[in-house]
């Protein structure tokens, strides 16, 4: 009785005392993704790898916005939203307490400005990624011609590159034909 | 009877049949919370989870975390009931006895949600069994989120229902302000370099360790490009890692072929 005794007094109490003081995790536990609203470039790498479609990206058109939205409810912190971040905007932080009584509260929302096409006016790309996009082209070790003529393409929209792509063509083989004739 | 009519219905005709809270019940509710001090039933009623659910459920019930110290107890059946815990995705199968649960549980009853296939179907939200989600018909008191829950977050979650803690997670709605920029994470780096970088990093370490090891080796570079080698030796001397130092020495070998290629 007396050996089971010491043992116990020995081993101490093994319960935690979470509630009444705050819980401390392991380093690399994955709680609620942390988003980072300034960071965000709006690109949409989270939206494409979260595997529950938590993380949802839809852009109105008519209205020049790209919305963000995290589905707290749907999660499963996995972590490929911060593994495909490209600005480290998403982190997964060791928030563990998120039981909410009013559904509303799982959801979190960021709104981002799309940019309008030179040519035709379209949207079709948020602002804050263009910018993104120029910067890294200017980081480049690419020749200086190619930067420009690269750098002049980045306000404009898919299907004008295309077009514009075309008449291009179209003015080759005409100069082509004129020299072999 | 029950049986007989819910069981054979379309994904449209579902929501009719879905149920809500008598006002009454909801005044009762407030007394229960009151009389229940420390001893709530529970019971828990699996509706087509991969008992990843189960499991940390029952871990809050072990020494370690001990949910018995507050009077939580989980008991077989849901007549006994003061708390039903709804798990899983809710099968379409599993709609009937759902159903027959909660009205087999006493009134007044407190519903919760349990982890992301309670609360919304989870990664099965758009599955064609599954009706994503135990709100879908049934009024939910507390959604707690998580795949699974840990341990301490069912103990939140419990106290949330309990009304003895206060909710932390409140909703947010950021719109793009007038002058926001990202700007690149390391200017000072030449961008073959750093790709470079961060791949051979990514290709040993995996997408996230990859990315973490890349960020501090250029920060460390950006720091100071003449002493690099002298201060990553200096850090990886500190972390006492034989893989981060594989990893490392990996990228000053890379970083040297660049250096040599210019």
């Amino acid at each position: 009785m007396l050996k089971l005794l010491r043992e116990v007094l020995k081993v101490g109490e093994a319960t935690l005392p979470y509630p009444f003081e705050p819980l401390e995790q392991m380093p690399g536990f994955r709680g609620k993704p942390h988003h980072d609203p300034e960071l965000c470039i709006a690109c949409g790498a989270c939206a494409i790898a979260c595997p529950p479609n938590a993380l949802s990206m839809a852009a109105d058109l008519d209205q020049g916005l790209q919305t963000w939205k995290l589905f707290m409810g749907r999660c499963i912190y996995c972590g490929r939203c911060e593994e495909v971040c490209p600005t480290g905007a998403i982190t997964l932080s060791p928030d563990f307490e998120l039981s909410v009584m009013n559904k509303q509260d799982l959801f979190e929302q960021a709104d981002y400005k799309l940019a309008a096409c030179h040519r035709c006016g379209k949207y079709f790309a948020p602002v804050k990624e263009i910018e993104y996009a120029g910067a890294l082209l200017r980081q480049s070790d690419l020749p200086e011609v190619v930067k420009t003529n690269a750098g002049a393409l980045l306000n404009i929209c898919p299907e004008c590159k295309r077009k514009n792509d075309v008449s291009k063509m179209v003015n080759l083989y005409q100069e082509n034909k004129d020299v072999a004739r | 009877m029950l049986r007989d009519s819910v069981s054979n219905l379309t994904v449209a005709e579902h929501s009719k049949y879905s149920i809500h809270e008598d006002p009454a019940a909801g005044q009762l509710k407030a007394a229960l919370l009151k009389d229940i001090h420390r001893s709530v039933y529970v019971y828990r009623v699996d509706c087509g989870g991969c008992n990843g659910c189960e499991i940390e459920i029952f871990a809050a019930l072990t020494p370690l975390f001990d949910v018995e110290r507050f009077g939580i107890k989980v008991v077989s059946s849901p007549r006994h009931a003061d708390v039903l815990v709804y798990t899983g995705s809710m099968t379409r199968s599993m709609r009937v006895p759902a159903l027959r649960a909660y009205h087999a549980a006493p009134e007044p009853k407190i519903c919760v949600a349990y982890g992301a296939c309670g609360c919304s179907g989870g990664i099965f939200h758009d599955l064609y069994c599954v009706w994503g989600g135990a709100d879908k018909f049934i009024p939910i008191d507390v959604y707690i989120p998580g795949c699974p829950p840990t341990p301490a977050a069912t103990i939140y979650g419990f106290a949330i229902s309990l009304g003895i803690l206060g909710q932390k997670l409140k909703t947010s709605h950021h719109v793009q302000g007038e002058d926001e920029h990202v700007s690149l994470a390391h200017p000072q780096v030449p961008y073959l370099l750093r790709v470079q970088l961060e791949r051979e990093s990514r290709r040993m370490a995996g997408y996230l360790y990859g990315k973490q090891i890349a960020d501090t080796f250029l920060t460390m570079l950006e720091e100071n490009p003449n002493q690099v080698k002298e201060n990553v030796q200096a850090y990886l001397d500190k972390q006492a890692d034989p893989r981060l130092s594989e990893i490392v020495a990996r990228l000053v070998t890379v970083y040297d072929g660049y250096q040599g290629a210019v």
